[in-house]
């Protein structure tokens, strides 16, 4: 078994999870991840075999809600935490269109 | 032709007609002020808890029957991570191993051939936040985040750019008819991604695939297809490879244009969501929500074509739901199907169109527009009069029998008024007796525009022609 990552692994985390990194924690990365992974591994080794699969912390199944409109945020309140806004929109830096 | 063997699969994301959110009570609704439709939930607010939509459920059961689907009685839902301003919670929920719908079909027809679509599955999942990019920026419109969605995927069994189109149109057909979604592509409530692989022999795997995302309208799916064929034809007829990637269709440049190459499945990393316990649905869950389905387009016109109504008649029919919906009263009825279609889709149609009114909205009541219908079917009403009094059937209260009396139609039944005004204008024109007598058919017409000219088209047509015939051939 290895005992660290791949720069070109870690790298790609980071761009799934959309931060840049220096090339000294890049380093520090390929370490501390690899240790990270290997304890969440240690899950595989219980013997899971006979046991439900539990999605949610709770046994019971899901309760449905009713198809009635309820309250809503005033768009002032929804404005409100946004740093750039544009009339009534949430104004962010251009994003490449999935549409 | 193209020497390759085209496989196509196509992904339909529906958006369903519910009048609340997925996981919240805000309002689903199109066309209203940004972020003006939302709540905490929706904007994905730490501390907040989903809560499912019991409608959204007996929706997507419903489209998981109309497409032939095997129902899953025990799902859950999944988390699909990603990072985007489209998404402030950084993951959508949506059921990635369990979905609701699965190993179905769409039958289409093709020059007179049935086949079936199939479909790999549906799955219900959450609409993300709308965004618009206007240069160095994105605006973004959280009204549509969270709106219910169903995803119908089928199996790459589609073989033409024609089988996509047809497939499509079938479909939005099936989903609009029972209540799924309003299926409005110019409104982003029917999105379509294409698939599209070629390979040159059936033996072979499948060739590289790649994505067409969101394409604007059904028509130009095909044309999307067809460009997209064309493109992976020319790379391999000069020994080009590519990879895996996602496109869009510029209509304007008649071409697919690379937007990215894919990201894969793994990199999603979809675990549980653990917010929403296994969602168990019972049979009578179930059997009702197909038990409220509506009368299908298929079914419609198959009772249609059976009472003498036309095709392309039905069709319009069905392509117009209300009047479909109307005359649909009349099934177990001996009403003259094929008399009532015409009216509806004549005249009727004629006036809703320029009042901008619905069938529903007038004051044509089931047994006024039965009586309307025998009247004109045994010629009791000329379309001449009809023509003269269909405002006041529509628009007031009284009875088809009131209405005549009050606007003086006298529809002339009388055969011996009429006995002596045909044999009047015969005295007049002996040339089309003539003609007549030899065989031509345009002197009778003739002869019966004479005669109705002379009542001022209140005759009755049926007795016109009659008396005429027997007349002439005395």
């Amino acid at each position: 078994m290895k005992d660290k990552l791949t720069k070109e692994e870690v790298l790609h985390v980071a761009n799934l999870a959309r931060i840049e990194i220096t090339e000294e924690e890049l380093e520090s990365y390929q370490v501390k991840l690899k240790e990270l992974l290997d304890q969440v591994n240690t899950v595989n080794e219980i013997d899971d075999n006979n046991t439900d699969y539990l999605i949610a912390p709770w046994q019971n199944n899901s309760e449905f809600r009713e198809d009635s409109v309820g309250g809503m945020l005033d768009p002032k309140e929804v404005l409100k935490n946004t740093p750039r806004k544009s009339g009534n929109y949430i104004e962010v830096p251009v994003v490449i269109s999935n549409e | 032709m193209t020497k390759y063997i085209e496989t196509i699969g196509i992904e339909v994301h529906v958006e369903l007609k519910t009048n609340t959110k997925i996981f919240s009570s805000s309002k689903n609704g199109y066309g209203q002020m940004a972020n003006s439709l939302t709540n905490v939930i929706d904007l994905g607010y730490p501390g907040t808890l989903p809560t499912i939509n019991m409608e959204v459920i007996n929706t997507a059961i419903k489209a998981a029957h109309v497409l032939n689907c095997k129902i899953r009685k025990t799902q859950h839902f999944d988390r699909k991570n990603y990072f985007y301003p489209d998404n402030p919670k950084n993951y959508q929920i949506t059921e990635a191993r369990t979905p609701i719908g699965y190993d179905g079909y769409v039958e289409i027809e093709i020059d007179g051939e049935k086949k079936k679509i199939e479909i790999e599955e549906i799955h219900i999942e959450e609409d993300t936040c709308k965004s618009a990019h206007r240069g160095k920026v994105s605006l973004l419109d959280f009204n549509r985040a969270g709106v219910p969605l169903i995803e119908i995927v089928t199996k790459p069994c589609i073989s033409t750019s024609l089988e996509a189109k047809l497939y499509l149109e079938k479909l939005r057909e099936l989903l609009f008819y029972s209540d799924i979604s309003d299926c409005k592509m110019e409104e982003g409530s029917m999105r379509a991604d294409a698939n599209v692989s070629i390979r040159k022999n059936i033996t072979d795997p499948f060739g590289v695939k790649c994505e067409i995302k969101n394409i604007g309208s059904i028509s130009n799916v095909k044309l999307a297809i067809e460009c997209e064929i064309k493109r992976q034809s020319n790379l391999l007829d000069k020994g080009e490879s590519f990879k895996e990637q996602t496109r869009r269709f510029d209509d304007k440049l008649g071409d697919t244009v690379l937007m990215r190459v894919k990201e894969t499945g793994n990199d999603y990393r979809y675990f549980p969501e653990p917010d929403i316990p296994y969602i168990v649905l019972t049979d009578e869950v179930i059997n009702s929500a197909i038990k409220s389905l509506p009368m299908l387009p298929d079914e419609r016109r198959e009772i249609y074509i059976s009472k003498g109504v036309s095709l392309v008649n039905a069709n319009k029919l069905i392509a117009n739901r209300d009047l479909s919906d109307y005359l649909n009263n009349f099934i177990d009825t001996d009403l003259n199907f094929k008399e009532a279609t015409n009216l509806l889709l004549g005249d009727i149609s004629a006036y809703l169109n320029r009042e901008e009114k619905n069938i529903n909205d007038t004051k044509l009541t089931i047994e006024k527009f039965s009586d309307l219908v025998n009247k004109i079917s045994d010629n009791t009403l000329t379309s001449k009069n009809l023509k003269d009094i269909l405002d006041k059937i529509l628009e007031e209260d009284k009875t088809i029998d009131e209405i005549i009396k009050e606007c003086g139609i006298s529809n002339i039944t009388d055969s011996n008024m009429l006995n002596d005004i045909v044999l009047k204008i015969i005295s007049e024109n002996p040339d089309s007796v003539t003609d007549y007598k030899n065989g031509k058919d345009r002197a009778l017409k003739y002869l019966m525009g004479q005669i109705m000219k002379e009542t001022k088209g209140s005759a009755n047509p049926k007795l016109v022609s009659d008396i005429l015939i027997q007349e002439l051939n005395k």
